[in-house]
């Protein structure tokens, strides 16, 4: 039974960094680039824990544990604010005509 | 071929590919199916790098959380005027930005393969035994007291996270 090589797992993170990053500056609608936001997160979870595969003492896992719970924490707060603009402008698109930012 | 790595691949191809589609929808609901495949797809991998508890983890939470989340969101910023469709919500992105987007990425995603493949043979942290057991237990034990005060602290930052949020939320008069 043979492991998986540490690249492959890089690959795959760096694919996932780059198409939320690509997510994030493509798309106008506001939750679309918090989804961007959230794949770059798991991008960098998923290198934080194929690293953390040789390493004993875990630091890697635990690190990704804290990861995991400010991505949520910004996820709720982001979405609250969006709900605000929504009812403030009507429309949540980044740089349209009807909002003002 | 290896079972291991057969189907890591096909983990691999299924999160990659629903990255993709995410990036290649104008459809908001698709993109939240296609988010909904490849948080399935990353808790996939985590199993295949020996984080199961992890990957319970991000399934309870981006898939039984996070989604839920977004799906809420998309249901409460709808304008029913403006959307004379019924079955699905299109969104308009901007075309001209779609070259100097995905040239943007394109370009760091190279630029990542290439520090990787010429850093590759240097990661002295890659060079340890790699542990197949399960973490559960180890997890545990570091957050409860090697990390306990980051842990709490994790916890009490959860708090006042939702109660902002619930008052953010809220109807302002």
């Amino acid at each position: 039974m043979n492991d998986i090589p540490l690249s492959y797992f890089l690959i795959v993170s760096a694919l996932l960094f780059s198409l939320g990053l690509g997510i994030m500056l493509l798309k106008r609608n506001m939750i679309f680039v918090l989804m961007g936001i959230e794949l770059m997160l798991n991008a960098a979870n998923l290198n934080l824990i194929a690293f953390s595969r040789q390493d004993d003492q875990m630091q890697g896992m635990v690190f990704s544990v804290f990861v995991l719970v400010i991505g949520v924490c910004e996820m709720t707060i982001a979405l609250a604010i969006i709900l605000q603009v929504y009812r403030q402008f009507k429309n949540i698109d980044l740089g349209a005509e009807k909002s003002r930012f | 071929m290896n079972p291991m790595i057969v189907s890591f691949l096909v983990l691999a191809g299924l999160t990659s590919a629903s990255a993709l589609a995410m990036v290649w929808t104008k459809n908001l609901l698709h993109a939240a199916l296609a988010m909904f495949m490849c948080m399935l797809g990353l808790a996939g991998l985590y199993v295949m790098a020996y984080a199961d508890v992890m990957a319970v983890a991000h399934l309870l939470i981006y898939v039984g959380g996070v989604l839920i989340l977004i799906l809420f969101g998309i249901m409460l910023t709808q304008n029913p005027i403006a959307n004379v469709s019924e079955t699905q919500n299109d969104l308009w992105t901007k075309q001209s930005g779609r070259f100097w987007a995905l040239s943007i990425s394109l370009s760091i995603f190279l630029g990542l393969i290439v520090i990787l493949t010429r850093s590759m043979s240097s990661f002295s942290i890659a060079s340890g035994e790699i542990q197949r057991s399960s973490k559960l237990t180890h997890l545990g034990l570091a957050l409860l007291t090697e990390y306990s005060f980051a842990f709490e602290l994790a916890g009490v930052f959860l708090l006042i996270a939702l109660v902002g949020a619930t008052y953010i939320a809220k109807h302002h008069e």
